[in-house]
């Protein structure tokens, strides 16, 4: 069964309690969905934003890239809810997150899929249940309709074969698929990949790659990747920021951002040891670490 | 998948009914509470001279068998006596009217119980009726006089004869403790008194007539079987051919030893002497 | 929620701020209680694995608990010549005080640990923030269900133990060492009353103590550092303070209630 066929059917079930899964009931017109206006926060004395400014587009794969420590997760947080910045705003889907009662905030975490860097399975469960986890708690369907949207969920990742697995039992991107079968199981108007690349080998890596784009073509789901693996975001990725010192350096789409010629991007897509990412972590004088007076450089 | 869930379910159920059968059984069989009485009973009273220290609720026991429990405990009016009003099972209605009840002590530290003896009497006590036939609590002292043999010798076997001694002190050595030569009761205390001249105590004993080639020289102490234990007398044969006979006096006498003059006696050497005249020369000392 | 921010200074103050923080968590544990009920099945699930999965190592100790009780009070008492009291005397302790302090700190060392590590892990797993996402609050779902089986698993825990202990005594006093089988009951049903013993005994003594070893159990996972150490640390600070906690509230409710 092809992938278009079971989103298809799977339509007909949508079930989301939220309006902001329905298209017609989107309330900005306009084709941005997550929109960042001046964000800075501060964590521990260290600026992570400077006054932010980010459009992600509706209904296409947007990837965030940057040097590691840059906060494209805490960026990742902030969108969710589970952050609140020092100053500026997050509008999702035309709300600020930032002054949602927890009651909406949760309901606008309904329609959002996230995808955890360690696939954050819950262990004491089987990789169904897992799944459908969140239809148990936010609906009361029979039984039978929550099995054949599992499985369906399942079939759609390739695994309705390791329902009955726990989450022990799986490799790491088996775990990464049943977490991605989870984070649709709502069909979510949006969904955040933290790291949807890291420690996969190379089929594994290409599956999801697949599922990234088969779920944004199919259904239509804004995607928002953080990943570092640049061919991986040159296939997938209609549109990269590139993150540094708290701001936006480049964006476009890869293709552009590649070419384009600014330091950033060259040692980022060049990848350069050295250039505007510094290699050596801010430090004092080495000579004078070393106990040399003077003028030794 | 839902499978899980529903095992969970009544294994915890289990559980949570395990965990109460447990709460109803230590409440209901562990505690005062198997005491209270259920079911039909009737109730009889009972009149007795001194209930010792008889409680609400104590049991009513036949044999050793639990008929019935203590109702409640009141001042008979008008008389020296306590009236006790027993509640007894229905199942046992078939109690003599001659029965003797008594009150009685589980073990030596135990509570007191009511104990009913069968009688032979045809006709059986009806609710309401009254017992007429009882035994007062016995003191713990007289309990350990009989218990050590002395006065069920003394009672039993053929008359005695009693003798006296003179004591500077008898520590708590009280009337039913027995009297022992050699280790072996021979008769008991019977009475316990203060001359009031010469101001020390006469202990009259009575001994077992079968025990009656003891030498007139013969010492008497006042002992106590272990650190804690009660007092008794204690008969150390002399050498005389001379016999004791009925009225006799001891001459020879060790006072009981109190704790305090034990500990100074350990710790002084050659004080011993001292006290050992002291209980034998009766002075006004205590 | 970052239970664990020191403010520095020295251990009483640390100390006094773990103890600040806690009534604060019991607060919140408290006020998701109307929010967790809909996940009820959640608490009967935690009841099956902090209370039946505890039955076994509860029901052992409390057999050898009154055994070995009932053989040291025999030898004791038989000095005295009252081994029947021996029964009555089992009761009392156990009851009192060994009954729940044992079955506390035994629930510590079996199921506190067990809600410890499993809410650190599930922290360091990234679960409890998963649940955050899925729009499923993690007090209400993870901490409070927990909690409450503790607190309900305790006593029935104790009175088991209880029964156990008295079942172990009866077998060593009556079966081995020759204690009438009546005296044995008519003595302890003659001492041990009900409201003094029973209930605030094992009752409210092991509803305490439940409530404080699934306080610090619950606290201890959620205010871990999500990592693998954290957890390990955790663990053992779970064991310390909810021991400690138990010893030092027994002798509060003792003289409270005694």
């Amino acid at each position: 069964m092809a992938f278009a066929d079971i989103f298809g059917y799977l339509q007909r079930f949508r079930m989301m309690p939220s309006s902001m899964t329905d298209p017609v009931h989107a309330t900005t017109d306009d084709s941005t969905l997550v929109r960042v206006r001046g964000l800075t926060t501060v964590l521990n004395g260290k600026t992570i934003f400077d006054a932010l400014d980010m459009d992600i587009p509706r209904g296409k794969v947007t990837a965030i890239m940057g040097p590691s420590g840059t906060g494209k997760t805490t960026l990742l947080k902030h969108i969710t809810g589970q952050m609140r910045g020092d100053a500026g705003e997050i509008l999702v889907n035309g709300e600020n997150v930032a002054t949602l009662s927890r009651e909406r905030l949760f309901a606008l975490r309904e329609g959002i899929g996230y995808l955890f860097q360690n696939s954050a399975l819950l262990t004491d469960y089987d990789v169904f249940e897992n799944v459908a986890f969140p239809l148990r708690q936010h609906t009361k369907l029979p039984e039978v309709l929550i099995r054949n949207l599992v499985l369906m969920k399942l079939q759609a990742v390739g695994l309705r074969g390791a329902a009955g697995l726990m989450p022990s039992e799986l490799s790491g991107g088996m775990a990464r698929r049943v977490a991605l079968a989870r984070a649709i199981v709502f069909d979510p108007m949006l969904i955040l990949y933290d790291e949807p690349f890291v420690g996969l080998d190379p089929v594994a890596l290409n599956q999801v790659l697949k599922l990234i784009r088969t779920l944004n073509r199919t259904l239509g789901i804004t995607s928002v990747l953080v990943a570092h693996e640049i061919e991986a975001i040159k296939q997938v990725a209609d549109h990269v920021f590139l993150i540094a010192n708290g701001k936006v350096v480049a964006q476009g789409d890869p293709k552009t951002i590649a070419a384009d010629g600014s330091p950033w991007t060259r040692q980022f897509f060049g990848g350069e040891a050295d250039g505007p990412v510094p290699f050596q972590y801010p430090a004092g004088d080495l000579g004078q670490a070393l106990g040399f007076s003077g003028a030794v450089k | 998948m839902s499978q899980p869930r529903s095992s969970y379910a009544v294994g915890t159920g289990l559980f949570i009914v395990l965990g109460f059968a447990a709460l109803a059984y230590l409440a209901t069989q562990t505690t005062s509470i198997a005491n209270v009485h259920q079911g039909a009973s009737y109730t009889v009273e009972a009149h007795f001279a001194n209930i010792g220290q008889l409680k609400d609720r104590a049991p009513v026991k036949i044999a050793g068998v639990r008929v019935g429990q203590v109702e409640s405990i009141g001042l008979a009016s008008g008389q020296d006596a306590a009236d006790v009003k027993l509640s007894i099972d229905k199942r046992y209605d078939k109690i003599p009217l001659d029965s003797v009840a008594s009150i009685y002590t589980s073990g030596l530290l135990g509570d007191q119980y009511i104990g009913i003896e069968y009688g032979h009497s045809k006709k059986v006590v009806a609710d309401g009726g009254t017992l007429a036939l009882t035994k007062p609590a016995q003191q713990l002292e007289a309990m350990l006089g009989k218990f050590f043999g002395a006065g069920g010798v003394a009672d039993n076997l053929g008359g005695t004869y009693t003798v006296s001694a003179r004591f500077s002190n008898v520590g708590t050595l009280s009337v039913g403790a027995p009297v022992k030569m050699a280790g072996v009761p021979i008769g008991s205390v019977q009475a316990v008194q203060v001359d009031p001249v010469k101001l020390d105590a006469k202990v009259t004993m009575a001994i077992d007539k079968r025990y009656n080639q003891i030498p007139d020289d013969s010492a008497a102490a006042v002992f106590t079987s272990g650190l804690i234990g009660t007092q008794y007398v204690a008969i150390q044969p002399g050498g005389s051919p001379d016999v004791l006979k009925n009225g006799s006096q001891l001459i020879l006498t060790q006072s009981a030893m109190q704790l305090e003059d034990l500990i100074g006696k350990f710790l002084v050497n050659g004080s011993s002497s001292g006290s050992s005249k002291s209980s034998n020369t009766p002075s006004g000392k205590h | 929620m970052n239970p664990r921010k020191r403010t520095g200074g020295n251990v009483v103050i640390q100390s006094l701020e773990q103890i600040g923080n806690g009534g604060l968590f019991l607060l919140t544990l408290l006020a998701a209680i109307p929010r967790s009920l809909r996940y009820f099945r959640e608490t009967i699930r935690q009841l099956w694995f902090v209370g039946a999965m505890s039955l076994t190592i509860i029901m052992v100790c409390g057999l050898f608990v009154g055994m070995v009780l009932m053989l040291q009070l025999y030898h004791v008492l038989s000095i005295f010549g009252s081994t029947s009291a021996s029964g009555m005397v089992v009761a009392l302790a156990v009851y009192r005080e060994l009954g729940p302090v044992v079955t506390a700190l035994l629930f510590a060392g079996r199921a506190g640990t067990a809600i410890t590590a499993e809410i650190g892990l599930m922290r360091a797993t990234d679960q409890i923030d998963a649940m955050e996402l899925m729009a499923v609050d993690p007090i209400a779902y993870v901490a409070t269900p927990r909690f409450l089986a503790g607190l309900i698993a305790m006593p029935l825990l104790t009175c088991v133990f209880c029964a156990m202990a008295i079942f172990g005594a009866h077998l060593v006093g009556v079966t081995w060492l020759g204690i009438d089988n009546g005296t044995f009951w008519s003595n302890m049903t003659a001492v041990v009353n009900l409201r003094t013993d029973i209930v605030n005994g094992v009752l409210l003594k092991s509803l305490a103590f439940g409530l404080v070893v699934s306080l610090i159990a619950v606290y201890q996972g959620f205010a871990t550092p999500p990592t693998s150490e954290g957890v390990a640390y955790a663990t053992t600070r779970t064991v310390v303070a909810s021991s400690i906690a138990i010893l030092a509230l027994d002798f509060v409710l003792t003289a409270f209630l005694m």
